[in-house]
């Protein structure tokens, strides 16, 4: 066993900023797993598949449910979080197909999630209040 | 003597040559189509916004058999996405009562159940129930 | 006897700029292992074979080998689950010393970096530790680890970014840092949270796949990465002359 003293100094790496990616992208793979099915198969296939009829998805029920105070919610589970989940995977992918990796590749990666997201919330708040 | 190491070449095909990889691969790809699934949903966040009209195009829009394709296949990515994503969970973030870990399978279903759960809460919101009456 | 083909991959730096591959043919039976059929050919085919090897009982982790392009122990795989014969190379991912004999100071440098041994606040005490079996089973599956590089070699982002820890010395530094008799984790930590620590991997998984020992370092780095985002946030809400210590 040895002590703390008798430790050879050695130098600190920087603090990689990571955690912020990937908590996203973890609270989005959720959300991806989660949500994603249900909203594909009811909302978006289901006129197609036959599961919903078109009055279930009419304007007024529609509009009522996804502005709703609590929609918000829906538009982070739905559309921002799987945003960041996605573009952190398209971040590393450039990586592992050796297409791109550093500061540019990341700030496009994130940049554009971020950008999209705030669009949605925008418009969210707009029909909202 | 000098020495002479070969340092083999990491070719940007790597991930094709191990069924892990493939399966690696496939698994980052689930992306893809999810993004355009949430391109859908913004899209349709803006046409609820715009109005009747602009929602019922939209509706129409999500009948042309190009897009049908498409969600389907984010809906298949999803699918398969949860299924690596959910046996994940138990190895990342052990839960454990007392000295015993839970048993994966069991935390595995329960992520199941929610998928489940949320389905069943969705068609319900739709006012699926009075549709069926 | 039967016989079985084996395709060595053979690098000999005197001679050699790039590795080729040499045809064998050996006498098997069903307890014949990968290290007994490299025995085989250096004893009675070709002396000038070069591998490592030291106890054949997967516990010194020494003989490391590609097997039809995947990572194994050779003294741990037997010829007969191979009868359409194999391909032997040397460890994915590190370069290449002679025919099997890899460099892997690389992985011997991170193992280093990350302390994997215990750290004591202060002098060792003069009375044992003591452990509980709940304080035990909190790291003991991370601790059959013996150091073979099989993870190293099935584990792509070490190959594309040789700087990344990779999934042995961030096993073992899990499992320093889960140890009750340990307080080295602020200096292991340190190396955890940058870029090359556990943000390097992907999970990909295949690490833990690989791995003779079952020692799940996949496991560990990911939980790894858990405990890197909470020492951030913590970092975040310590008073400054806390920080600059």
């Amino acid at each position: 066993m040895r002590t703390n003293k008798q430790d050879t100094p050695q130098t600190t790496p920087r603090r990689s900023d990571e955690p912020i990616w990937w908590s996203l992208f973890s609270a989005g793979g959720v959300c991806v797993a989660m949500l994603v099915p249900a909203i594909a198969l009811l909302v978006l296939l289901g006129i197609p598949l036959g599961l919903v009829s078109a009055e279930q998805l009419s304007y007024q029920r529609l509009h009522a449910l996804v502005f709703h105070p609590l929609g918000l919610g829906v538009v982070l589970g739905a559309l921002v979080l799987p945003l960041f989940h996605a573009m952190h995977r398209i971040h590393h992918g450039l990586h592992d197909l050796k297409l791109a990796h550093g500061q540019l590749a990341k700030w496009l990666c994130y940049g554009s999630a971020i950008v999209l997201s705030t669009v949605a919330i925008a418009l969210w708040l707009l029909s909202a209040f | 003597m000098s020495r002479k190491p070969y340092q083999p070449p990491m070719p940007a095909s790597w991930w094709l040559k191990h069924p892990a990889y493939r399966f690696y691969m496939l698994r980052e790809a689930t992306v893809l189509p999810l993004l355009f699934f949430v391109a859908s949903l913004l899209y349709g966040l803006y046409a609820l916004g715009q109005g009747e009209a602009s929602w019922l195009q939209y509706l129409s829009w999500l009948q042309q058999p190009w897009v049908i394709a498409l969600n389907s296949l984010a809906l298949v990515a999803s699918l398969f996405h949860a299924w690596t994503f959910f046996v994940l969970f138990p190895q990342v973030m052990p839960l454990r009562l007392g000295s015993r870990t839970l048993p994966a399978w069991l935390m595995v279903s329960a992520q199941w159940a929610g998928v489940l759960l949320v389905f069943v809460a969705l068609w319900w919101l739709l006012g699926g129930l009075d549709a069926h009456q | 006897m039967p016989t079985l083909a084996i395709r060595l991959q053979r690098y000999q730096p005197e001679q050699d700029n790039a590795p080729h591959w040499q045809d064998f043919r050996v006498e098997y039976d069903d307890s014949t292992s990968v290290l007994d059929a490299l025995e085989q050919i250096k004893a009675g085919q070709d002396s000038s074979l070069s591998y490592r090897w030291s106890c054949r009982m997967a516990i010194c982790g020494s003989c490391g080998v590609m097997v039809n392009g995947v990572p194994k122990l050779g003294c741990k795989t037997f010829l007969r689950d191979y009868p359409k014969g194999l391909q032997l190379a040397p460890l994915g991912n590190f370069p290449v010393e002679k025919d099997l004999i890899v460099d892997m100071s690389r992985f011997l440098d991170h193992l280093t970096a990350i302390k994997p041994y215990l750290i004591a606040e202060a002098a060792p005490p003069s009375q044992p530790h003591r452990q509980t079996p709940a304080q035990l089973a909190r790291y003991k599956q991370f601790s059959n680890c013996i150091n073979c590089g099989l993870c190293y070699a099935a584990c792509p982002q070490f190959g594309l970014k040789p700087d990344f820890l990779g999934p042995a010395a961030i096993a073992l530094a899990h499992r320093y840092n889960l140890d009750s008799r340990d307080s080295g984790k602020a200096e292991r930590m340190a190396q955890l949270n940058s870029d090359n620590g556990v943000w390097g991997c992907t999970f990909v998984g295949y690490c833990s796949t690989v791995c003779p020992k079952g020692v799940d370092p996949a496991a560990a780095v990911n939980q790894g990465k858990i405990a890197s985002t909470l020492d951030g946030v913590i970092q975040w809400f310590k008073p400054a002359k806390e920080q600059s210590k």
